[in-house]
């Protein structure tokens, strides 16, 4: 029982981490129905202003994480300048944004590789990295710590989207943008407050995992576990993402446990194009068509 | 236009005739027993040598062929080989280029005549000269070159005139198996492994054989894939199995986080690795978490076996030697023993010492197995992980040479 308890925190604990990174895809696509696959490269660039902002700034832990977010919203922000924005004024298809959006990340890793090179960097130990024990179980206070600000940070997203003016705006130019242009809302201005917002989240999301593992160029591939669990939940669905993100967390941690651990993706992949199959819409999604 | 066509035509010429002469010859020394040919030609017993001197591999070359000079320089001093003759040496660099490294061989076997020859410092290099080596009757011994295939190909057949004096990667695995059961007897074992790396499976393959012929038994099997960042679900299952010891066959990224991840989860068992682990990064990501772990290595400076070939390249040439320098000294021995062992500079007798002949170098005591031309049983250098109170950072410290027959 006590194997299982630890499993079921493994997954949670996995499962937030995919959360954290869904929801930044999820709100892109909401938006702009294209997934944004340069989020992994933002991700990764968090991670590098965070334990920067640590090491150089000697800022505490609070004011690092600040920092990390601005950073990068304001990058994810840039690109949207650069890669996106002269897309969408020409029209291109959403194939053209993916596109895009896989050069800018190639462009971010190799940028890194290049500017600060490809070995490992270590976050310094702010937190005890001796776990607080129940019995067995075991749960590393940067596990209860990611838990708490991803909460913390998804309330904050519902918040804005839920009861602010900016909000509604969102949330009707998820439904039509071009409706809601015609009504008066500054489309363009919403774009810059999703990609601050996607990037933000980013930002957070990078520095929690480069505290938990390790901070390396290539981090952003981990990501397309997280844009997979956005599918999973459903995309362009807030709920979903962070659903989704935590079921697959899950999976993968008891088909690792109880099934085999060698088969653990095999396993963990053929449930979601099961889930996919019968329901293709994701979870909880919105849209059926063009999931691209 | 048609002076252009002469000019070219010309040129076809001189290397078509550069090239059948070169074949040509090389089918000539290919004689090997035909007496005069293969090297044994004169007073002075020539020795080739191939490796990278330029190019981004150059500082490990040029102390492979540093090290073969002062050593042929050292041997001459001492009377030579076979009652008296000298020995003459033969380099060329290879650029840490394949292409270049057959030429290399190529010139080495038809113009310079020379008996055996040393080197290269890569695998890559090592696979591609097999062909001209065995037209031509020539033996190589490879110094630090652990690809498998190098030795015995695809068929598994073993190259005729291919040898080399490192251990293979999977052969780790059966010494940190003999290892953990004999010297430090342990019986249970759990081992978390890279399922997308051969070097990996092929550590793990041998570890579980030794282990269980010394009578252990593996508790728990587990498996990731390299790029993943969360062990847990796995280490959570090998800590139910209660293992003595877990054995973790890849490289240091990931050791530093499976590591870090077991301590988190409360499992106190001794880690063991391989030559993926040493790293500058390591103690850095990992340090608390793997002190006190086990780590099997090519060789460690601190070997006294080891010393005084490290005192000696360093009066010569001022700087510490890189690894090479010992695997080469090694190599160097093995061939000399042949030569003396087969009492000619015939290449083709030597070859057929090279099997013959046992050699304690610094590195271990080397036997070339007649149906792997790898070392049989050799040593491996056990370090563990410790922390240093004085210098407040952590080492490896040198345990002992270990060698499994398993």
């Amino acid at each position: 029982m006590s194997v299982f308890l630890q499993q079921l925190i493994n997954g949670l604990s996995i499962g937030s981490i995919y959360a954290l990174m869904a929801v930044g895809y999820s709100l892109v696509y909401s938006i702009l129905n294209f997934s944004n696959f340069a989020h992994g490269g933002v991700i990764m660039l968090g991670a590098y202003f965070g334990l920067y902002a640590l090491n150089l700034l000697s800022l505490p832990f609070m004011g690092a994480l600040v920092v990390a977010a601005f950073a990068a919203g304001l990058v994810a922000v840039g690109l949207e300048k650069i890669a996106y924005s002269p897309l969408r004024k020409r029209n291109a298809p959403s194939l053209y944004f993916i596109i895009s959006a896989m050069g800018a990340s190639i462009f971010l890793e190799n940028f890194v590789v290049a500017t600060i090179g490809p070995t490992f960097k270590t976050y310094p130990e702010i937190f005890s990295t001796t776990p607080i024990t129940f019995g067995a179980i075991s749960v590393s206070r940067i596990d209860i710590l990611m838990f708490v600000i991803a909460a913390i940070s998804l309330a904050i997203l519902v918040f804005i989207i839920e009861k602010t003016k900016v909000g509604l705006a969102i949330r009707a130019c998820s439904y039509s943008a071009r409706g809601s242009n015609l009504m008066g809302v500054n489309v363009n201005r919403i774009i810059f407050v999703i990609f601050l917002l996607g990037g933000m989240l980013a930002g957070v999301a990078g520095m929690l995992f480069g505290m938990k593992y390790t901070v390396y160029p290539q981090i952003g591939v981990i990501t397309n576990k997280s844009f997979i669990a956005a599918v999973f939940g459903g995309l362009g669905s807030l709920p979903g993402a962070v659903v989704g993100s935590i079921l697959l967390g899950l999976i993968e941690t008891i088909s690792a446990g109880y099934i085999a651990s060698q088969y653990r993706d095999l396993i963990a992949f053929s449930l979601l194009i099961i889930v996919l199959v019968v329901k293709p819409s994701g979870l909880m999604g919105k849209i059926t068509e063009d999931k691209a | 236009m048609k002076k252009k066509l002469t000019f070219l035509l010309a040129i076809i010429m001189i290397f078509s005739l550069a090239f059948t002469g070169c074949s040509g010859s090389g089918g000539d020394s290919g004689g090997g027993n035909g007496g005069d040919s293969g090297g044994d030609s004169g007073d002075t017993v020539k020795i080739g040598w191939i490796g990278s001197l330029t190019g981004d591999q150059a500082p490990w070359g040029k102390c492979e062929s540093q090290t073969v000079e002062m050593l042929i320089e050292q041997t001459n001093a001492n009377g030579g080989v076979l009652g008296g003759r000298m020995l003459e040496l033969v380099k060329y660099d290879t650029k840490n280029d394949p292409n270049e490294a057959v030429n290399a061989v190529k010139r080495l076997v038809s113009q310079d005549k020379v008996c055996a020859i040393l080197g290269p410092n890569a695998s890559a290099q090592a696979l591609a000269i097999t062909n001209v080596l065995n037209s031509a009757h020539v033996s190589d011994i490879a110094t630090v070159a652990t690809n498998p295939k190098i030795t015995v190909n695809d068929k598994g057949e073993v190259n005729p005139y291919n040898f080399r004096v490192c251990f293979t990667d999977p052969y780790q695995g059966a010494v940190a198996g003999g290892y953990a059961a004999d010297v430090l007897k342990y019986k249970k074992a759990a081992i978390l492994y890279d399922v997308a790396s051969d070097y990996s499976q092929g550590f793990m393959q041998y570890f579980i054989e030794t282990f269980e012929a010394k009578g252990g038994t593996i508790v728990a099997q587990e498996a990731f894939k390299a790029g993943d960042t969360d062990f847990r679900p796995q280490l959570t299952k090998i800590k139910e199995a209660d293992p003595e010891v877990i054995l973790m066959p890849y490289y240091y990224k990931e050791v530093a986080l499976s590591a870090n991840q077991a301590r988190e989860l409360g499992i106190t068992a001794t880690l063991m690795g391989g030559d993926g682990w040493p790293s500058d990064n390591l103690f850095e990501m990992a340090g608390k978490a793997i002190e006190g772990s086990y780590v099997v290595n090519h060789f460690d400076y601190n070997d006294p076996d080891v010393i005084p070939l490290t005192e000696m390249y360093i009066e010569k040439y001022g700087t510490t030697p890189e690894i090479n320098c010992y695997m080469v000294h090694d190599a160097y021995g093995v061939l000399l023993a042949a030569i003396e062992k087969a009492g000619s500079a015939d290449s083709q007798a030597i070859t057929d010492a090279l099997t013959q002949v046992e050699y304690k170098g610094v590195t271990g005591t080397i036997t070339l197995g007649e149906d792997t031309h790898d070392p049989v049983g050799k040593e491996a250098a056990i370090q563990q992980i410790q922390f240093n109170t004085e210098k407040g950072e952590y080492e490896y410290v040198f345990m002992q040479k270990y060698g499994t027959q398993e």
